[in-house]
Order: C-alpha cells, then sequence, then structure tokens
C-alpha cells in the first residue's frame, strides 16, 4: 500500500507544527475545524443535479455544478458545463467549464460576469468575523484558461456591504495551476446567526468600467465590488475557463482538498435543490373535474430545505411538457389530461407540499373518483 | 432574473393568497411560496419595487 501525504500545517496549534516532524499524528497534535472544514460545498464539482450543460447563456442562473451560481450581464452568450478535463494526479474527476459562444470585446460600463457560491451565516459564527479575534479564510482552487493574465478573487459580506478582493494570475495558457490566497480577518461587521446569505465567494470573469476603477480593495471595506486589473474573459470565442477542486477555510494556509462521500456531498447539496422523476400520487375519493378542483397528498422531500423552495412541475418526461401542470390519470387508465396547478398550496414548507388546484376542468372522473396524479421532473429550489 | 409576468395564487379551500406563478420571459413557469428567505420570493419584490404590477385574480 502506497502511503498518503496530507498536509495539516494550518490546523495543528496544541502541539505546534515540531509535533509532526517525525511523521506521526496524533488526535492530540490536531486541534481545529478538520471534519467539514471546507466552508464550499461540492468544490470537487461532483453533483450536478440540474444537468451537466448549460447552452445559451446570458443571466444569472444556476445551471450545472449544485451551488455553484454562474451571475454575468452584457458580458456575452456561455456555455457551462461539466467537464471531465481535471488535473492530473490530484483525485478530481470533474470540473466546471465555461466557453465563451459570442464575444464580447468592448464591455459597458456595467458588464460583469462572476461565478459564485453562497454560504449561510448560521455555519460561519466560527470565524468570528466582526470581533478582534476574526480569522483569516484562505482561499485554493485548481484552475486552467487559455487566456493568461490577472483575475480577481472577492470575499462579499452580504449583511454589512464589506468585501474584500485578491488578485490571482493564470500564467500559463490551457495548463491547470493550484492557487492559493489568503483573506485576512475582517474586525468589522458580524454575520447574522440565521439561515440567509450572509458570506459569499465571488471568481470573477469579466468586468467593466464600474468595476475597475481606482486601486483593487485588498483589504475589506464598504465601497463596491472591485475587481480591477480583472482580463475580459468575453473577448473571444476562443476563451474557455475551467474550475474544480475549490477550497475555502479558516486560516493563513491551505489544506488538502477535502474529499467527501458523493452520499454526503449530495445531501448536502439538497439542503438548497432537489430534483425528483415522475412522482406519482394516489388520489382516493378526489374532488376532481369540478369546480372545487383537486387536492393532492403530501409530499415529502427527501432531505430538509434551507427555507421553503420554489417549485417547477413538468406534465410531460423529459421536461417536454408545459411546466407548472400535472398529469391526471383515471385508475383504469380509461382516460387522461393534464391540468394546470393554478390554486397553490394548502402545504408549503421546507419538508413538504401538498397541492391545490381549485378551478380545474379535467372533466375526466366526476366527485368521488380516484385518480393518479403525475408530476415529471419536479425541481425545488432553496438556493441562497 | 428576466420576469416576464407574476400572478397571485389563491388557496381554494378558504381563497388566501399563498404564492405567486412566476414566468420568465423564456416561459418557464415557477410556483414560489410567500417566504421571505426564498430568492425567487425576494426577485418578485425586487421587480414589484422597479415598477411590476403583480395579476390579481382572486378566486369568487
Amino acid at each position: 500500500m502506497g502511503s498518503i501525504t496530507r498536509s495539516f500545517a494550518n490546523l495543528i496549534t496544541a502541539n505546534g507544527p515540531s509535533a509532526v516532524a517525525d511523521g506521526s499524528v496524533t488526535t492530540a497534535d490536531i486541534s481545529g475545524n478538520i471534519n467539514f472544514r471546507n466552508i464550499i460545498i461540492n468544490g470537487d464539482m461532483s453533483i450536478a443535479q440540474r444537468g451537466t450543460s448549460a447552452t445559451g447563456l446570458t443571466g444569472g442562473a444556476y445551471n450545472t455544478a449544485d451551488r455553484f451560481y454562474l451571475n454575468m450581464g452584457t458580458a456575452g452568450t456561455w456555455t457551462n458545463t461539466i467537464s471531465t478535463d481535471v488535473p492530473t494526479g490530484q483525485g478530481f474527476a470533474k470540473s466546471f467549464k465555461l466557453d465563451c459562444t459570442t464575444a464580447n470585446a468592448s464591455l459597458s460600463a456595467g458588464s460583469y460576469m462572476t461565478v459564485q457560491q453562497r454560504f449561510e451565516g448560521q455555519n460561519l459564527q466560527y470565524i468570528k468575523k466582526g470581533t478582534s479575534s476574526a480569522e483569516s479564510l484562505t482561499l485554493s482552487f485548481w484552475v486552467k484558461s487559455n487566456k493568461t493574465g490577472t483575475y480577481i478573487a472577492l470575499l462579499k459580506d452580504n449583511d454589512n456591504g464589506r468585501d474584500i478582493s485578491k488578485s490571482y494570475t493564470i500564467s500559463s495558457a490551457d495548463t491547470w495551476e493550484k492557487k492559493t490566497i489568503t483573506f485576512p480577518g475582517d474586525t468589522s461587521g458580524a454575520l447574522d446567526n440565521d439561515d440567509g446569505a450572509s458570506l459569499m465567494v465571488y471568481f470573477w470573469l469579466v468586468a467593466g468600467s464600474t468595476y475597475q476603477s481606482g486601486s483593487l480593495q485588498t483589504s475589506w471595506n464598504s465601497t463596491d465590488d472591485s475587481a480591477v486589473g480583472q482580463v475580459n474573459l468575453a473577448d473571444s470565442t476562443d476563451n474557455e475557463w475551467y474550475i474544480t477542486g475549490v477550497q475555502l477555510e479558516a486560516g493563513t494556509s491551505a489544506s488538502d482538498f477535502e474529499f467527501l462521500p458523493h452520499d454526503v456531498n449530495l445531501k448536502r447539496c439538497e439542503r438548497y435543490f432537489q430534483y425528483y422523476h415522475e412522482i406519482r400520487m394516489y388520489v382516493s375519493l378526489a374532488r376532481i373535474g369540478d369546480t372545487s378542483g383537486i387536492w393532492t397528498p403530501s409530499f415529502y422531500y427527501r432531505n430538509k430545505f434551507r427555507t421553503t423552495p420554489t417549485k417547477v412541475y413538468y406534465d410531460t418526461d423529459g421536461y417536454s411538457g408545459n411546466s407548472n401542470r400535472m398529469r391526471v390519470m383515471r385508475l383504469d387508465s380509461s382516460n387522461t389530461t393534464t391540468t394546470n396547478i393554478n390554486g397553490g398550496f394548502y402545504e408549503d414548507t421546507n419538508t413538504d407540499f401538498a397541492i391545490n388546484s381549485y378551478n380545474t376542468s379535467t372533466g375526466i372522473a366526476g366527485y368521488g373518483d380516484s385518480a393518479i396524479l403525475t408530476f415529471y421532473d419536479l425541481e425545488a429550489d432553496a438556493e441562497l | 432574473m428576466n420576469i416576464n409576468t407574476v400572478e397571485k395564487l389563491y388557496n381554494g379551500i378558504n381563497n388566501q393568497h399563498n404564492g405567486y406563478e412566476l414566468i420568465l420571459q423564456d416561459d418557464t413557469k415557477f410556483s414560489v411560496p410567500l417566504n421571505s428567505e426564498n430568492r425567487h420570493y425576494q426577485a418578485i419584490q425586487e421587480w414589484v419595487a422597479d415598477g411590476g404590477t403583480v395579476i390579481d385574480n382572486p378566486p369568487e
């Protein structure tokens, strides 16, 4: 069996770095938040519930890799995919890829494009932001692009309107490079202890003049987002950008990427987004086909959401039907139709939902009949 | 978020307003809960603040 080397440089504080001089580490030598030290969720891009490819992108949306939000405006048109192009020998299987399909070489002042992840404040109280003991945060990641030059990473305190920017350089075209950036702790502005978006990390890719005035704001400040020096990744349809192995952790140095089991990673993502295929509900003695409409049974999510999610349903398999409709079928299959889900909910929480569609006119069953209701391709979204 | 229209949803049991149907410019329809922590609900409030008008057809 080969040896496994892991870096605990910023975690070992109980007995100091000398404690591992002989290569042995005991739990007594290690303090700090070792498990789940990566604040980023899905940093290895292994979870993509929404799909692995999205084209024609011009605005903000979650598209492929869970938890990674692509935000842009007047920054060309892009394709976002999950790629198998990864840094060799690092253990990664997937990367997040952006490919420019329509360029914008003459940016507007307000042009912007960032890849973001947003974090709940209740998960970050341990970084002690807003106190004299505020922790530094270190961001590490693997990145690759044909477009060399200066790029900007930014931390944003969404509760207090504060941010800090740091630059990094892609030195060699089309070559995976590991970058490490340390942001000092912020002694001002405590993060809210709740489930709202308190802290965000931005990877800038396009920044118009609005974001490029003055000098880069490399200390915590209350000015607008700063991306001074950022290259224009949208200036050519030849441009691509890949990232994987994204880790943000307390401390002043980067530890090895924290790989999590797939099921753990998925469950963490499902606090914010869940996808279901072909949900079937048996409705006995339903009121179907009159003006009082349909009441569905409660549907319970696999995992509890951060908050009550937005839902999108389709009445036909493969997203090919109409959104916000469900299929209604008599038990003897003698009649099938679809109906709008236009009555909202009589149960709608972060654990379950039940629908009332009050003015349906399905005409396939009467009061007291039974039916099967089917939702195809249900997406539920409680992202930050 | 490119909002096209927003319409109030009503619970047919007690006729209470209990959500929104949000339609984006690509015609995708979303059922949005009345929850201030939901990002689509927040986007609707911003859209209204910017002059958007919510369609309201309460049940009779």
